[in-house]
Parts: C-alpha cells; structure tokens; sequence
C-alpha cells in the first residue's frame, strides 16, 4: 500500500506538470479544449494525492514501522485517532496534507466555475498546479513520506506522538490551519490569472469572495484552537505566547482581515484595487513564509518542528519566487489600476477603510519585526537579539485599541463625506453610551484599572451600541414599512445582507474576545509548596491541598493531586491537576485543572510532588479570560452567518 | 495636499507617535535579549550586569538541584548535549528562583534560560528568571544511543 502512495506522488508530479504545461498553452493561444485538459490535470492530482494520503493514513492505522514517517510519529500505545493524526505530526506529512488540501480546493474551484470565467481559469490551473508542483517535488525527492528505514534501523514499534499532541483540540488544530493557509491560493490564483489576462474589474475577488472568507474564517478557528490548547494543555496559564510559530499563523490572518475589508471599497468605489491586490499576495506569500518559519529553525521556537536550516531555505527561495511574480505582475498593470474616484474627505467611510488597512499593516509590522528580529540582528551587528511577549504587547495594544475604534465607526459614517448632521444622527447614542461606560468604569475601577483595559472596554461599550443600533434601526424599518414581525425582518437582514450583518457580529466577537486579554491586567499567579491539609488563599478563593494519589497504569503514569475549592464556607469543586509521565516518550507533562465562570478562571498546575510528601502547586487566577472563548463562539456564529447560503442571495454590495 | 495624502500622513503621524511610545516603554532592561550559545557567551565574555541575556544550552548530568524550602533550583548548562559528548567541564551555574520547571526540564534536557549575570564567590553566575525546555529530536537520540551500544 506505501508503495501504492510513492507511486501514486510520482504521478502526481507528472500530471502537473503536463497540466501547467497545457494550462499555459490554453492562456496564450485562446484553446479553450486545453483549458479542459489543464482542469482535469488538477482533477487528477487531487486523485492521486488523495491516493497517497490513503495509503499513509493505512500505514499509520496498521502500524507499518518499516515507514520512517510511521516509526518517528506514531506507536502501537496510541489508539486510532491519534494514530491517523500523526500524519501532520511531522515534516513530509504535514507537506503531503498541504498538497491534499491545495488539490482539494482547486478541484472545487475546477468544478464551481467549470461552465465561467473561460478567460481566468487557464491561468488559475497553472497557479495552482505550480504551487502543487513545488509540494509535490518535496514529497518526491527531499522529504518523502513513504521512506522506508533501512534493515538495520527498523524497531517493532515507534516513537509515538508527542504527548502534548494526543489532545482532541490538537488533532484538529494544524487541518484548520492548512485549510485555513492554503484556502488563499484560491483568491491569489484568480488574482494573478486577472492580472495576466488584464481583466483588471471586481470579477477576481467577487468570485473568491465566499473561498476566502471561508478560509479566513477557518484560519481564524485554527488560530483560537491553537490558544485554548495551549491554554489547557501546556499548564502555563497563558494562552498566547508572541512565539515565532504562533506568530506564523497569525500575520496571514491579518493581512486577510484588511484585505476582506478593503475589496468592499474596490466593489462600491473602484478604489484601493492596488491595496487589494497588495494584500491578497501579501497573504498568500506570508502563508508560505509561514510555513518556512515553522519548518526551517530560523528563529528558535519552543515548538521544533525540524532544525533543518537548508530545507527551510528551499522554502523562503520558493516564497520568493511566489513574490517576485506576483507582484512583478502588480508593477507590470499598475497603470491600468487607477480608480476614477478620489478620496473626497477624510471623514468618509473609504477613509475609514483606508486607515483600518494602515492599521493592520502596523500591527503587521510589529508582529514581523519583533519576530524576525534575531535574524535582522544577527545579520546586520553579529548579535542576535530577541524580544518577549512584552514588545509585542506594548506596540499591539494600542494598534488593536485603534482598529477596535475603527469596528464602531467604520460601519456607520457615510460614504463619500460624511456631514456634521449624518455624524451627530448616527453616532450621537453609540457616543452616549460610550460616556456612560466611561464614567462607570472609572468609578468602579478607579485606580485598580489599567488604560488599555478600560480603553479596551469603552470601545467595546461604543461597538455594542452601534452594532445593537444598526440592527434596531434596519429591522424597526421593516417592521413599519411592511408590517413584518422583528424575527422575520431580522432573518430577512440575514437572507440579503449577510456580509454587513453577520460582520457586525464577527466585529462583537472580536470585541468580546479583546475584553477577555484585557483581563490579564488583573492576573494572579502563587507558587506554593503545601502540605496535605494545608490550604492556600487567593483572591476570596481557598485551595485546600487534600492527597495525591497514583495515576492508574496506562501508556502513561504519574500523580494526580486532589485540591478542594471553597469561596468562603462553599465548597466549589474539587481540583484534579496531574503530573504525567508518557512512558513510550519519556515525557512528562503537566495537566492543569481548571474552574471556569464568566468572571474568571481559577487555574492549578501540580509542579511536582516533593520527596517529603508536599505538593508544590503553582495557581493562576485569570479574570475575563472566558470572554477569549465566547468572542471565539460569537466570531465564528458571526461567519456561519456570512457564509450561509442562502437560496435567494443577492450578492452583497451595499457594505 | 489630495485626501489619500493626507490620511497618509495621519497614519505616519499616529505610527511615530506608536514608535515614541513602544520606545519609551520599552527601554530600558528585560525587552531585548541576546541570545547566545554557552561556547558563544564565553567567546563574546559579556560584562556582568550588561544586560539580560538568553542563553542556550543543555542541561548538564545530574546537576539539578532542587532545594524545595527556599524555593529555588540549581542547575548547571553545558554548550553541546550530553548523551553526544558526555559530560563537558565548560558549563555554567544558573540560579532560578522558583520551583516551578518546566516539564521537559531534567538532565540532558535542551533549554533556554533568560537572565542577568552576577558574581558569586568569585564566579560568574546567570541568575534566571525564566527556564523554557525544548523538545529533544527523539528518534534522532534513540538511534544514537542504539549505534553507540552496537559498536
């Protein structure tokens, strides 16, 4: 069967090149026959990498440890899930999966436009399957899946998963991050096939409109996925630590944000369509970039994936080859990208979206600044130099506060020029309402609050205000122009408008999810050594250490300490942290314990169990970081509502 | 001045203003790091109290000591790791003041450690205020280990 999968990839590589080869000849010579042959290319590609990928999820699931791949990252002690999950555990897995992900959105791409855009779609193929030639020349010839170890190398079992990936979040986390990546191909192939054909309109990003907020959204999952599992699992009562693989996956997302943002301005205006092309090959390139940051060792991460340098420059060569191209071609039509409009005020909507795209750019820049700052050193003075979470907090608050800001009045000033008479009727309550939180959070929190905390919920405050007026105002309309009942104006909202009114809800999510980091001002942690018995106070909680006992004998071992949680005489809950031990691995990790409300969470981690019977327990108490969550909740409700089809959709231009 | 400017121009005004803040908040001891190996700091010989350091390294053979009534573990870092050299006689002392290592943190164990340098009784010691762990190449020291007893 991994026979099957190799040959299987090296077919694949056939197949596309063929297909680019005929997706090119159909481009320049107007065959549209060929363009038929450069799409089933891709049809075929996806088969085989679907083949390849059946026979590595069979040799996964039986436990074929002659596989090099099966023999580092997965053991006979895993049960099934965890088994087939280690298929992105590691480098050529996670590559093979990115070519299966990458194939599978263009034959969907193939399919939902085989009878439109006959100009575009020989360019898309060829994109698409030069992007899948690059995964399928690794496959083939650097790091191959299918390896099998040499006689003298082969154990009757294997290394195992790492334990901290045997977790449900984690199984999942890197397939909505690739789906999520790779997703973008599909907005930048019909960016670049507009660019090489000249059909310069709304045509490209119209029809990627529903692809790319799908993968934003998808990306967006994949990045909150990664925050609670680190949060649960990682035992360090953060969910976020500015760290080089995080950071990765974070800058794509931003760079979409703005972009999704911007291409309302092109589809209303005819403006920013340099911006939008901008951003889409800024997205799809940081995407790459990522995945060379990740791969390549670079800059040092707590998460090694591989310390390869050389194989991770094959991957920054490739990201910049991707560029060079495409934004070669943006230099190449950039006269023909004018806009018959200009900016008439800076009080204007479009402005408000040319600043939102300045705004995340900013935060883009810090984020890829501080990360990549060892490298900028080293190769400038000799010295490599690092930066924490610190930096990137200090500069990304308030660039955050900013775009927050933007979330409330973007949405509501007007389009072209805004006069002081639409201003004061659209932001005179949403303005009120942010007074009012401003004078009671000041007196509640007086001295105990830091600013971005109380900025942070002011504008949460001000956007709830203009998101609940926004919804009033247009279901109040229907409800008297037509007599609908509020439920059926508020479903109509959604029916026809889905992208303004499900963003409004994204933006609540965002906002939400700002309130739950601000509460790390008000965060606690204690390091305290107790006997059975003894108890610990924080905050109005008390944590009585009550026994450790023995964790019953599995693939892994260890402690399991019992902690009693009072709130004055209530007993709470009764705390179970663990100390594993995998034994497969020789791994220990630390499984905190976690009580949960809305107001905060109580979070205990047992350290060790000390030779003379105490426990040493480490307690973080973290206010509001729930909010974290529901935003996530409320964000992702927010996209279902974008995404949803509906049966009558007109297209949503009014943004 | 058209409007595009100007907003331009609002955007580098507000992005200064965001430079002069993260600067002044910034400055000062514990937001940049240099981050050295063990061979590299003796190379480069930093100044005591020159600034906070991240140093790499490995944890050396039974080194650790974890003195649980003050709080505090001991430990001491050599440059290369220890199950392909052995022991080395070049490593450096690290006082951390908190009990609270991380998981992967035993003998062998890659680590990062960020601290200030300080002399005691004569020798140069990095005094830590946080110790992250690293994943060991598993599969890469298990092989080692296996060539090595059939030789």
């Amino acid at each position: 069967m991994s026979e099957l999968g190799d040959y299987a990839l090296t077919l694949a590589l056939v197949i596309a090149v063929l297909g680019i080869g005929s997706g090119v000849y159909a481009g320049v010579a107007k065959r549209p026959e060929w363009t038929r042959v450069a799409e089933r290319s891709l049809l075929v590609v996806f088969g085989f990498t679907s083949l390849a990928m059946l026979a590595l999820f069979t040799a996964l699931g039986t436990g074929d440890f002659e596989l090099r791949y099966v023999a580092q990252h997965s053991a006979s002690t895993m049960t099934l899930p965890y088994r087939l999950a280690a298929l992105w555990g590691g480098q050529s897995g996670s590559l093979l999966l990115w070519l299966w992900i990458l194939t599978a959105y263009g034959s969907a791409a193939v399919f939902a436009h085989r009878h439109r855009h006959r100009n575009l779609m020989p360019w898309v193929c060829v994109v698409m399957l030069s992007n899948a030639l690059f995964f399928l020349v690794l496959t083939n010839f650097v790091t191959n899946p299918f390896e099998r170890l040499p006689h003298t190398e082969v154990f009757s079992d294997g290394n195992g998963l790492n334990p901290l990936l045997q977790h449900p979040m984690m199984t999942i986390h890197p397939l909505m991050l690739y789906t999520g990546f790779v997703g973008f191909a599909v907005p930048f192939s019909f960016a670049l096939a507009a660019m090489i054909t000249g059909e310069l309109g709304t045509t490209w990003f119209r029809t990627t409109r529903r692809w790319t907020l799908f993968a934003w959204a998808v990306l967006g999952v994949g990045l909150l996925l990664g925050g609670r599992w680190a949060y649960e699992v990682l035992g360090w009562g953060g969910y976020w630590a500015w760290d080089p693989v995080e950071n990765a996956a974070l800058m794509p997302w931003l760079a979409a944000t703005a972009y999704l943002h911007s291409v309302m301005i092109q589809e209303k205006r005819d403006m920013l369509k340099i911006w939008n092309l901008v951003l889409i090959g800024l997205t799809y390139c940081l995407c790459l970039f990522g995945t060379f940051l990740t791969r390549s060792g670079v800059v040092q991460s707590v998460h090694s994936f591989t310390n390869s340098g050389w194989f991770g420059f094959i991957f920054l060569a490739y990201v910049a080859l991707i560029a060079a191209v495409f934004f070669g071609f943006v230099l190449y039509r950039r006269s023909a990208l004018g806009s018959p409009h200009r900016l008439e005020s800076v009080v204007s909507r479009e402005a408000g979206f040319l600043l939102n795209n300045w705004g995340f750019m900013a935060l883009l820049v810090v984020v890829f600044w501080g990360t990549l700052l060892p490298v900028f050193s080293e190769s400038l003075t000799g010295e490599r130099i690092t930066v924490g979470p610190r930096f990137f907090n200090t500069l990304a608050g308030p660039l955050a506060l900013f775009l927050l800001f933007l979330t409330g009045v973007g949405p509501l000033v007007a389009w072209r020029r805004a006069t002081a008479a639409s201003l004061r009727r659209q932001f005179i309550l949403p303005a009120g309402v942010a007074a009012a939180a401003t004078v009671v959070i000041g007196i509640v929190f007086f001295g105990e609050i830091d600013f971005f905390a109380f900025a942070c919920w002011v504008l949460t405050a001000f956007v709830m205000a203009t998101v609940s007026q926004e919804y009033f105002r247009a279901i109040r309309a229907r409800v008297t122009r037509r007599g609908e009942s509020p439920g059926r104006a508020l479903l109509h909202l959604f029916r026809t408008n889905q992208q303004r009114y499900g963003g409004y809800v994204v933006h609540l999510g965002i906002a939400f999810l700002l309130v739950g980091v601000s509460g790390a001002a008000f965060n606690e942690e204690r390091l305290e050594n107790v006997q059975p018995g003894d108890s610990i106070y924080i905050a109005d909680y008390r944590l009585q250490y009550l026994t450790a006992e023995a964790i019953p004998a599995q693939h892994y071992g260890g402690a399991k300490a019992r902690v009693a949680l009072y709130r004055g005489d209530e007993g709470l809950f009764v705390m179970t942290p663990e100390k594993r031990m995998y034994w497969l691995e020789e791994q220990p990790t630390s499984v905190p314990s976690i009580y949960s409300t809305s107001r905060e969470d109580l979070y205990v981690v047992l350290s060790a169990i000390e030779p003379d019977g105490s426990a040493t327990l480490k307690l973080y108490r973290n206010p509001l970081v729930n909010w974290i969550w529901i935003g996530g909740g409320v964000f992702i409700l927010g996209s279902v509502l974008i995404l949803w089809p509906h049966s009558r959709a007109r297209s949503a231009t009014a943004a | 001045m058209s409007k595009g400017a100007q907003i331009a121009l609002g955007a580098l005004v507000i992005a200064a203003l965001l430079g002069w803040y993260g600067y002044t908040t910034l400055a000062g001891g514990g937001t940049y790091r240099y981050y050295k190996t063990l061979d590299e700091f003796r190379a480069d010989s930093p100044e005591i109290g020159s600034g906070s350091l991240r140093l790499h390294g490995y944890v050396a053979l039974d080194s650790i000591d974890r003195n649980v009534p003050e709080r505090r573990v001991a430990f001491r870092v050599q440059n290369d790791p220890p199950h392909r050299v052995g022991a080395s006689a070049d490593t450096v002392q690290v006082f951390y003041g908190s009990l609270e290592t991380p998981d992967l943190f035993k003998d062998g164990a890659e680590v990062v450690v960020e601290g200030h340098l300080e002399q005691r009784h004569g020798d140069t010691v990095l005094v830590a205020d946080n110790v992250m762990a690293k994943c060991p190449s598993k599969f890469q020291a298990r092989a080692e280990a296996e060539a090595s007893q059939a030789l």
